[in-house]
């Protein structure tokens, strides 16, 4: 299978240098686009369409940290944006105990229109996501570096629980801008 | 033929003729094309126009008239007279959108708005805007005696998936090849960019006259990558002269009034917002009352809609990832930004004094120009790329009304998703799909693209089928479907029912309609296009003749001068036959001549590059 990291040539890996992949990137778009084969026939036409459908979709999960970090946990074989992946259910008890905790918190907040404590909420929870973030990058790092491959099923669980609570964070945090736009207008 | 005559020969470059860039816009719309290198607008409308008027009128004998004449025939046949036609694209009868203070007559029934109108059938704001864009290819046509059958047609960047659908079937009817939808804000940046060549992240804030958007732009190494956009595609200046025209009725006790009478008072309202623009205070007079409009109140009723931009703005920003700070420059583009307290409004909110160097009507219509020109002309293709993209996100409708996003808004285009569906009862051949476009989580608040079944799957136990459907969105931001059942790799036949457009087979009826009405007066077109073939061919053997005199022998000059008074004499009379043969024969005439002129041309060319290379 062709990945995102073979569209641009690069060795699988987590850390990506952006401003050279921004850069990359402009120079394949400019030799891929179907702009490029206007006058062409439709097979050419169709071929520029998903070359750079592939172009654009590889750019688009590489150049950030999160969607990076989720695609790697893919190509180990665990799929968190899949809304019948198993491994959704398989977050640690606790954790879920907390997320509803927090959320019955933002409800309340939201609800009595008090948007200092929604930003206070966000600016928190914004944090730990980051932190799981780092979590997650830090395991991903290790398996792709190739370390013994009997404990690659325990890390690949692990980043999977880091980028799990990333996921929920980043519903809790669509909400909170939600209700800041609605806020501020 | 005189298609492939010897005068024409010296048009090698535009085998298709000329390749234009049309702005179809709520109020007026212009053709500009690219011409030495640089884009240029053409006259389209009486006394060397350069905008048409966004209006048509259907007479009750079936004629159809465009522009400042149509416009004129408002006030008197009001339900006859279509403006603002683009507020009705892809739009559906019971839209807020299309029940707001207008004169319009609407027919019954149907997904699609329709406008009762003089003179036959009720027609569909396609079929309107259909005839806009067909007036302006023969204006350019005209202009340039040449066919013009490309175009780049530009749509407001928020504009969904119905709405893109419905400018490019009015393309098609009008008889174009739609090369590219091109996004109001990123025509207007391309129109600036190239200008300066410039560098940069970029604002572009368009308020024309029925639509608002906002793109950020970053320009580097050519590439004018889209990184945010956003809008409003049901604001603009005809939302301002509504608020007068409310305003006024409500001063002079006006409750009911006629649609004439809207139609009059929206047309005084809008010549009142544009005094206002230099003058402190402006008249509306209405059925012989007058009432007088102070800039500051009519800077107070608009307020509320400036406002609304400016939230959209804010967003735009924020999905950029750029703050206000950071840009190099901010645009504006469209007539409405001539408004002062719009203009105010926009530099408060960036921070800084906006570019307006480039006419705002034209600038956009230029930037078609240029990115139709991209497209057609091989020699400058590698100069400058558009990366554009999806205005809304693309979702699907799931459980309980929920929509479910498959395609983020501010995606790059092209851009696709895929959906795998699972049968949830035994046996089960057709799955129902429902494609909404939009940011809300209820399925009712966004706008219905679709539905479609999926047809022909195997029957098996329930969750054993599996369908793959496939969301491709192409690079004018228009949606294809496909699907495809993983357990037998069949592909899935899909008859995609727009919910507020036409069907494939409605846009082939009409196609052939215009067809057949075309055919009635066949002989009139092609004494037209004869008589433009010949206007060309006349040129070119002046052009010749001027130059190149001197090639000219022996008696040829007599039988060269009485072949061109032929052509001249004949294209007076009505016969396109007895045309066309006079321009074959001219044709033939200059043949030898023109021939000389060549073999000059190339024996200069071959010495010019002895010299050069050795």
């Amino acid at each position: 299978m062709r990945t995102h990291f073979d569209v641009f040539g690069l060795p699988r890996a987590y850390d990506v240098d952006v401003p050279a992949l921004e850069k990359q990137y402009r120079e394949l778009s400019l030799q891929l686009h179907p702009d490029r084969v206007a006058q062409a026939d439709a097979r050419e036409r169709l071929k520029a369409l998903e070359g750079t459908t592939a172009l654009n979709e590889a750019f688009k999960t590489l150049k950030d940290p999160v969607r990076r970090a989720f695609y790697l946990l893919k190509l180990h074989g665990v799929d968190l944006d899949r809304e019948d992946a198993g491994a959704q259910k398989d977050m640690p008890l606790e954790f879920l105990e907390e997320v509803m905790e927090l959320r019955e918190a933002l409800d309340g907040a939201m609800e009595k229109k008090d948007l200092a404590r929604v930003q206070a909420m966000g600016s928190q929870v914004r944090g730990r996501s980051k932190a799981a973030l780092d979590e997650a990058a830090g395991v991903l790092r290790a398996l792709e570096g190739g370390g013994p491959a009997e404990e690659a099923p325990a890390q690949v669980r692990k980043a999977s629980h880091a980028l799990g609570r990333v996921r929920y964070f980043t519903r809790f945090l669509e909400q909170v801008d939600a209700f800041e736009e609605e806020s501020l207008s | 033929m005189s298609k492939n005559g010897y005068l024409q020969i010296h048009d090698p470059l535009k085998p298709k003729g000329q390749a234009v860039g049309i702005d179809l816009g709520t109020t007026h719309s212009l053709v500009a094309a690219v011409a030495q290198g640089k884009p240029r607008c053409v006259p389209v409308d009486e006394g060397d126009s350069l905008l048409l008027p966004s209006v048509v009128h259907y007479g009750k004998d079936g004629g159809v008239v465009t522009g400042a004449r149509a416009r004129a025939l408002a006030g008197e046949h009001p339900t006859d007279t279509i403006s603002s036609v683009k507020r009705f694209m892809g739009r559906g009868p019971d839209d807020a959108e299309t029940r707001k203070l207008g004169h319009y007559k609407f027919a019954p029934g149907a997904n699609v708005v329709r406008f009762d109108v003089a003179g036959g059938n009720p027609v569909t704001p396609i079929e309107v805007s259909g005839e806009i864009l067909r007036a302006l290819k023969r204006r350019a046509e005209a202009h340039f005696s040449m066919k013009v059958e490309q175009a780049v047609i530009t749509v407001p960047a928020y504009f969904d998936d119905a709405q893109r659908q419905a400018t490019k079937d009015a393309g098609r009817l009008a008889g174009l090849e739609v090369l590219r939808l091109l996004n109001e804000p990123t025509a207007a940046a391309l129109a600036y960019g190239l200008d300066k060549g410039s560098q940069g992240t970029f604002a572009v804030y368009d308020l024309g006259g029925g639509t608002f958007d906002i793109s950020i732009l970053k320009l580097v190494d050519g590439v004018f990558e889209v990184k945010s956009t956003g809008g409003d595609s049901a604001l603009g200046g005809d939302d301002f002269d509504r608020a007068i025209a409310s305003q006024v009725f409500q001063a002079l006790g006006i409750t009911e009034p006629s649609p004439s009478l809207v139609a009059q008072t929206l047309a005084a309202s809008r010549k009142a917002k544009e005094a206002l623009t230099d003058a402190p205070e402006a008249t509306v007079t209405v059925g012989g009352q007058s009432h007088t409009v102070k800039r500051a109140d009519f800077d107070a009723w608009i307020q509320p809609l400036v406002n609304k931009t400016g939230l959209v703005c804010r967003r735009a920003l924020k999905d950029a990832g750029v703050v206000a700070g950071e840009l190099d420059g901010v645009i504006l583009v469209g007539g409405s930004t001539r408004v002062p307290a719009v203009r105010r409004f926009v530099a408060e909110m960036f921070g800084r004094e906006p570019l307006g160097d480039i006419d705002p009507d034209q600038v956009v219509a230029l930037g078609a120009a240029v990115q139709a020109d991209l497209l057609t002309n091989e020699d400058r293709q590698d100069e400058v790329l558009l990366l554009d993209v999806i205005p809304l996100s693309l979702g699907l409708e799931t459980m309980g009304g929920i929509t479910e996003k498959l395609i983020q808004r501010n995606s790059t285009i092209p851009t696709a998703a895929a959906q795998v569906f699972t049968t949830f009862k035994d046996g089960q051949t057709g799955l129902d799909v429902h494609v909404v476009q939009g940011e809300r989580e209820l399925v009712e608040d966004n706008r219905s693209l679709a539905r479609f079944t999926l047809s022909g799957i195997p029957p098996l136990a329930a969750g054993m089928a599996r369908v793959e459907v496939r969301f491709q969105v192409d690079a004018d931001g228009i949606l294809s479907v496909s699907a495809k059942e993983q357990s037998t790799g069949a592909a899935q036949s899909i008859t995609v029912t727009p919910s507020h457009g036409l069907t494939e087979d409605e846009i082939e009826r009409m196609l052939l309609d215009s067809i057949e009405y075309a055919e009635d007066d066949i002989q009139a077109r092609q004494l037209r296009e004869q008589r433009v073939d010949a206007e060309r061919v006349l040129a070119e053997a002046d052009r010749q003749l001027r130059e190149h005199g001197a090639l000219v022998q022996g008696d040829e000059r007599a039988a060269i001068d009485a072949a061109l008074a032929k052509v001249r004499e004949t294209a007076q009379g009505n016969d396109y036959l007895k045309l066309k043969e006079a321009v074959h024969a001219l044709d033939e005439t200059c043949r030898p001549f023109i021939e000389r002129v060549m073999n000059q041309a190339i024996t200069q060319v071959v010495a010019g590059q002895s010299v050069e290379d050795y």
